[in-house]
């Protein structure tokens, strides 16, 4: 077991690993941060997506002890009070079924806003082309997508 | 999920308990009770409904969310009677035992069952309040009006919230017959209502069971032999143990448990046991055995589960004669949250929590397996990650109990997608053998539907049921029921034995049976040169039959088939798409003889054989609408399940063993895969029918129909794949 460093949501903790755990584990098991949702935990489905140091990464294929020194935010810590356009739009446009895999989806999505304003269609899919949701929200979810561009675009510049 | 979904239930109220300055009813329905009996022992309250002195509004669902909405709908139905502000009602989950029974969610019946028994509870509670407020101002009850949680005086203005009112209300009787509302004065049951768990989810704080956290809890996973009914011979549990984190390795009744103190860690030690397994006898088992004893199984007669004059001579005199075999394959749920439960077994007492559609199963089969009385058996409900018929088996929660037992300590057990893959219950693989004839006009004189399959055997079936021809009729929704009228019908069962596990998967025995029929009926059309929608409405005289007791309603059939065309522009020519072929699929079905529901499917195919499916344009009637954007997302949702196993993933079997480990392998429908959905809801105030399965049949033919209008193609084996159509 190794003891690491690890900022998420703007908060440092010292836990213990073993060696290669992947994050998600640390994050559910270790700090409660169960909003990242343990699915396929082979890379594979994206519900685990949390950001690294501003990027998105499936943290069941990221050793935590590689996660240090780079701040880490899961959807607990995408806004304040749960109203980051993609949360805006995802329940304005009510895509949730069972929702196991929408934390992944928004956080994503949340990603891609990041780098491109105002996406084309083209671009959700391709960024959630290999996010699986079980429940089939997926025409929902593209609309989520485009409303909370606007969204976004309608807020104050930080 | 029963073979006869639409028991007559009868339903009554009574005050539960009257708990301080509180309402408290109870909400029953027992089979063959008379409304206004007396409380009896045997009053079996389903749901509850309770207004306490703040006015707080607390509902207690007594069905599991799985994503359906029944957390949204249910209280919709009650609010709407109780005349109260929906974003202030609170929703408690019931657990089995606590006066509360009939918790199984599956077959699509929590909306339809509940609709009148909540209708009533809220009306007889809105009542009781008026009443009481009438009393407290010593006005006319008639003069009293009800308004979003407040009861006002008409002639006065006066005004009492219903908090006020309770501990008055509760003394006086429960009236046993209160008036309902006419649909025309709803003002929240057919209105877009948004999930209630929505905020919880977006936000990442919904509890689902794998996000259980208890002090103390052990984390466990389970090494089982990869071929059903093989054991462990030997392994390495002192390699397991040298893993950081293992405790133990405790063997118990499905395989070898690896319990640690993180599910990272117990992975680990699972990988370390270098399990040898005694595989048992079901080592041969494969897709290929299985098949040809479909494939014998469908050539002879099997147990007829519908006869309508004389279908055999009718074929063998017929002008013309057709003749398919379809073929529907293996699959599995593979939900995304993994299966888990928590359990803690301690000073003779069990509590279980998880995600479970079937709570009162999992304190029955916990009970018997550890040999306890059901009252020593607790189990709490969470939040469910995708249900589709997987988590209404109990395995997962008895093996958290085993654990638990054995080591002494709380614990969770995981199952990865590849183990529920590997050892979970499936929808069993079916054969259908179809042959219609002919007369000298064309017109269908003769109709044969054999299906081939397997029963479910979570449960083995007994020697009675069996011998009932009852057991086969239904397990093949959609063949027995055909709702077209063809003069001679023949539908039968030939009954194959499997070992491996078969079970409810979302909308059962429908699908295969819908795909064979819709499909098929298609093929009369393409034969005698007629248009499938004309076809099928020729097909839809007289206006109703009935058949094992249960009425099909053609009228409402043939009104959502026609609409459903003319939203999709039925006959008129699809636009190209560049280098692709394109067409137009019709398909439709009546499930569980309530909700009617019809879908046109628009796709193109490439040179390569790929299937796209661009739109597909849904109607539906299934009585009264009570959230019509649920409703839609059923929809969209069943869509996209449906073609999943039309045109993706299939679990294969060989040396006994599944062959898919995960999405990788059995892979699902993605966001580039799905279509635009456009769904019209038939305008009704009938009773409600079930929106979480129907929405699933008629899509793969829906699909097939669409590609053999493109292509010529009659493709009768699904998954289809790129190169039935290359």
């Amino acid at each position: 077991m190794a003891s690491i460093s690890l900022t998420v949501n703007g908060v440092a903790h010292r836990v213990d690993v073993a060696p290669e755990e992947p994050l998600v584990w640390v994050l559910r098991e270790q700090l409660g941060l169960t909003g990242t949702k343990l699915g396929c935990g082979r890379g594979i489905c994206g519900a685990c997506t949390v950001h690294l140091g501003g990027t998105p990464v499936r943290s069941c294929q990221v050793p935590a002890t590689s996660a240090q020194a780079r701040p880490i935010v899961t959807i607990e810590g995408l806004s304040t009070h749960g109203d980051h356009p993609c949360q805006r739009a995802w329940l304005e446009e009510d895509v949730a079924q069972c929702g196991y895999c929408q934390p992944g989806m928004i956080m994503k999505t949340a990603a891609l806003l990041q780098g491109t304003a105002s996406p084309a269609l083209d671009e959700i899919e391709a960024a959630l082309a290999d996010h699986v949701c079980r429940c089939g929200t997926y025409d929902r979810i593209r609309r989520a997508a485009h409303r909370a561009a606007a969204l976004k675009a309608e807020e104050p510049a930080k | 999920m029963s073979a006869a979904p639409n028991t007559t239930r009868r339903d009554f109220l009574k005050i539960g308990s009257v708990t301080g300055a509180a309402l408290v009813l109870g909400v029953g329905w027992t089979e063959g009770a008379e409304a206004g009996t007396a409380p009896s022992a045997s009053f079996r309250p389903s749901l509850w409904l309770a207004i306490a002195s703040d006015g707080a509004v607390t509902i207690t669902v007594h069905r599991s969310e799985m994503g359906q909405g029944v957390r949204t709908a249910l209280p919709m139905i009650l609010a709407e009677e109780l005349d109260v502000d929906f974003a202030g009602i609170h929703i408690a989950q019931a657990s089995p035992g606590h006066g509360i029974e009939d918790m199984g969610t599956g077959g699509s019946d929590s909306v339809a069952s509940a609709w009148r028994p909540l209708r009533r509870a809220g009306a007889a509670a809105r009542e009781m309040l008026a009443t009481a407020a009438a009393t407290t101002w010593g006005v006319d009850r008639a003069a009293c009006l009800t308004e979003q949680g407040f009861v006002v005086h008409r002639p006065t203005g006066r005004r009492l919230a219903y908090g006020a009112l309770v501990a008055t209300a509760a003394t006086l009787p429960v009236p046993q017959d209160p008036p309902l509302k006419s649909s025309r004065d709803f003002r929240l049951v057919g209105q877009r209502v948004r999930r209630h768990d929505g905020p919880a989810i977006v936000t990442g704080s919904a509890t689902y069971g794998l996000d259980l956290r208890v002090p103390g809890m052990l984390r466990a996973v389970i090494a089982r032999c990869p071929v059903i009914g093989g054991s462990p011979a030997r392994w390495d549990a002192a390699a397991a143990k040298r893993v950081a984190g293992v405790r133990d390795v405790a063997p118990i009744s499905t395989g070898l448990a690896v319990v640690a103190d993180s599910t990272w860690a117990a992975l680990r030690g699972r990988d370390a046991l270098a399990v040898t397994w005694d595989e048992g006898p079901n080592a041969a088992f494969s897709s290929a055995s299985f098949r040809k004893q479909l494939e014998d199984a469908v050539a002879r007669p099997g147990v007829v589960t519908r006869r309508d004059g004389d279908a055999t001579a009718a074929l063998e005199g017929a002008a013309k004669r057709l003749e398919a075999v379809y073929a529907y394959p293996f699959e599995a749920h593979a939900g995304l949250e993994p299966l888990s439960f928590f359990a803690h077994v301690h000073d003779g007492r069990c509590e279980l929590r998880g995600g479970t559609q079937h709570p009162e199963r999992v304190q029955r089969e916990v009970a018997k397996a550890l040999g306890f009385a059901l009252d020593r058996v607790e189990v709490e409900v969470t939040l469910i990650g995708g249900g589709f018929g997987r988590r209404l088996a109990a395995d997962y929660a008895v093996e958290a109990a085993e654990i638990s037992r054995a080591v002494a300590a709380p614990v969770q057990v995981m199952w990865t997608h590849a183990d529920d893959l590997h050892r979970g219950h499936f929808e069993c693989a079916s054969l259908h053998r179809m042959e219609a004839g002919l007369d000298d006009a064309g017109r269908p004189a003769a109709w044969l539907h054999r299906k081939a399959s397997a029963f479910h055997n979570l449960t083995p079936p007994t020697a009675e049921e069996l011998a009932d021809p009852e057991s086969y009729s239904g397990s093949a929704w959609g063949q027995y029921d055909v709702p077209y009228a063809f003069p001679n019908i023949l539908t039968d069962y030939s009954r194959v034995d499997i070992p491996v596990k078969i079970g409810p998967w979302r909308s059962v025995f429908s699908p295969p049976c819908t795909f064979a029929r819709e499909c098929f009926v298609d093929e009369i059309a393409a034969a005698t040169g007629r248009d499938p929608l004309e076809l099928r409405l020729a097909l839809l005289e007289p206006a109703s039959f009935t058949v094992a007791g249960q009425t099909v309603d053609r009228q409402r059939f043939q009104r959502v088939l026609r609409l459903a065309c003319e939203k999709a522009g039925w006959g008129k020519p699809l636009a190209p798409v560049a280098g692709r072929r394109v067409g137009r699929g019709l398909a439709g079905n009546v499930y569980d003889f309530y909700t009617h529901l019809a879908y046109v499917a628009e796709v193109s195919i490439g040179a390569q054989g790929d299937v796209r499916v661009h739109r597909v344009v849904c109607a539906v009637d299934c009585g009264q609408a009570v959230n019509p954007l649920g409703i839609e997302g059923q929809i969209e949702s069943g869509i996209l399940w449906g073609l999943s196993a039309a045109l993706k993933g299939e679990i294969t079997f060989e040396a006994g063993r599944v062959e898919q480990s995960g999405y990788d392998d059995y892979p699902v429908m993605s966001i580039r895969d799905a279509p635009a959905v456009e769904v019209h809801i038939v305008p009704s105030d009938g009773r409600p029918g079930g929106m979480g399965e129907p929405p699933v049949p008629p899509i793969a033919p829906a699909v097939l129909n669409a590609v053999f209008a493109a292509t010529g193609r009659r493709v009768r084996r699904l998954p289809l794949r790129a190169t039935d159509l290359a």
